[in-house]
């Protein structure tokens, strides 16, 4: 009885105490998606958020009262004239290739020690569950799961932004989006705990030499226009890794974009694999917590 | 006895390895505090200052900012390659620095007059560090649900 009490007394501790660890997480998160709700509720409050937008665009190509689930979309969530566009380029998606090369490096790679990637990820509906904090080794995207999984087995890494990268990942997110997966980002230690708030001040931190932060463009900025493009939110931003992008004129990982970004604000971008990128990714992830996974997908 | 100096030089490397972390620490935190405290206009003035002691300027700085991993970046340019090769302008009394560098993979050049690197070098390698210390006041200004409303 008394060992079955306590067993009961350290489940319910840890229950809570691993409900704690994402406290503030929640927080944040439901504060953005306050946030966002709030911002594209309707066309009466646009000009305090959209003070640049042209009264016609305001009324024409701004689609309202946008909620949560939405804003995986992107830009093209409020967007008309992109989502137009959009749903267009998406009836031929250009990453169906990708996804059926990663479905052969999945199934049918064999590393040397005669091992393959189903040894390391059995399931491959995984792409919602990433990044994840693994004690001992922080923070773990699913680029460094995959490379973590070639180097255990004796093969070597591969390129973090693009190529067999990518189209494995392509498969990985097709099999989630088809099986219904939602991005479960898990944050339960004091260490997990601390990792999401240096991505997260590292998001909210100006940098380079045009002192951008990342929610300069996408929370304060999102829905404003550079040149012909509108900035997409922060709420649902890595739902949809890897995305086929036109400018790069194929597929590439959250990694990629990332160090796209970090360029864009006239920093040297840090390194794929990096310790700050993953706690970066860690934290923008958790801010699509529920959310379907829905990739690969289609950016400009 | 061979215990106690084992003891002993066990002690004895702690000891090195606990000063030589509050060692990088400080130096680290005084480098950050010293940027802080400069009037970047003035410390990269080429005209008032001389080349020579701006390009030092930047010298000083911009490693610390590598480590920090917030080095600044522009036209394809690292501010490091901005230094190395207006230092070797300077140095060869050239009025134009040539800078050689690599953007996806393809070398490249860039010319500049090595007035305008030299400040552009100082001014990135300051600033970088400056930026640093304001965000660790501003960050959560931009937080929704925090310094955000």
């Amino acid at each position: 009885m008394k060992k079955f009490t306590a067993s009961i007394v350290i489940g319910a501790l840890s229950i809570l105490s691993a409900q704690d660890f994402n406290a503030q997480a929640e927080k944040d998160r439901k504060a953005l998606i306050n946030y966002f709700e709030k911002k594209f509720a309707d066309r009466k409050n646009a000009n305090m958020y959209f003070p640049y937008s042209t009264k016609e665009e305001l009324d024409k190509n701004f689609k309202w009262g946008i909620k949560w689930e939405e804003f995986r979309l992107g830009s093209y969530a409020f967007n008309k004239n992109g989502r137009e566009q959009y749903e267009e380029i998406n009836e031929m998606p250009p990453y169906e290739d990708n996804v059926d090369a990663g479905k052969e490096l999945y199934e049918n790679t064999k590393f040397k020690n005669g091992k393959s990637f189903k040894d390391c990820f059995p399931n491959p509906a995984i792409a919602g569950d990433y990044p994840k904090f693994i004690k001992g080794k922080g923070v773990v995207t699913l680029s460094v799961a995959i490379n973590n999984c070639l180097k255990d087995n004796g093969e070597k890494p591969w390129k973090m932004t693009k190529g067999k990268m990518a189209d494995l990942e392509a498969y990985f997110a097709a099999t989630s989006r088809d099986k219904g997966k939602k991005v479960n980002i898990v944050i339960d230690s004091k260490e997990a705990a601390e990792a999401y708030e240096r991505g997260k001040k590292e998001y909210y931190s100006q940098r380079g030499y045009l002192k951008l932060s990342c929610a300069t463009c996408h929370v304060q900025g999102a829905g404003q226009r550079v040149r012909n493009e509108y900035m997409s939110p922060l709420l649902g931003q890595t739902t949809h890794f890897p995305v086929y992008r036109l400018k790069w004129e194929g597929l590439g990982t959250l990694e990629r974009r990332l160090k796209g970004c970090n360029k864009d604000q006239g920093e040297t971008p840090h390194k794929p694999g990096s310790k700050w990128m993953n706690e970066l990714a860690y934290f923008m992830a958790y801010m699509s917590n529920g959310m379907p996974v829905d990739g690969p997908d289609i950016r400009k | 006895m061979a215990q106690i100096l084992e003891s002993k030089g066990a002690n004895m490397k702690k000891i090195i390895l606990t000063l030589s972390i509050v060692g990088f620490g400080l130096a680290n935190a005084s480098l950050l505090d010293e940027a802080a405290k400069l009037d970047v206009k003035k410390v990269c003035d080429v005209k008032a200052n001389g080349l020579e002691k701006v390009i030092a300027v930047a010298k000083k700085f911009n490693p610390e900012a590598v480590k920090l991993g917030v080095e600044f970046k522009r036209l394809g340019i690292k501010n490091r390659e901005y230094i190395k090769y207006t230092d070797e302008a300077i140095k060869s009394k050239k009025k134009e620095t040539v800078i050689k560098y690599k953007d996806k993979g393809k070398e490249k050049t860039k010319k500049f007059a090595t007035d305008y690197a030299a400040w552009r070098a100082c001014t990135f390698a300051v600033r970088a560090l400056q930026q640093v210390k304001e965000a660790e006041k501003t960050w959560r200004l931009a937080v929704p649900g925090d310094g955000f409303k």
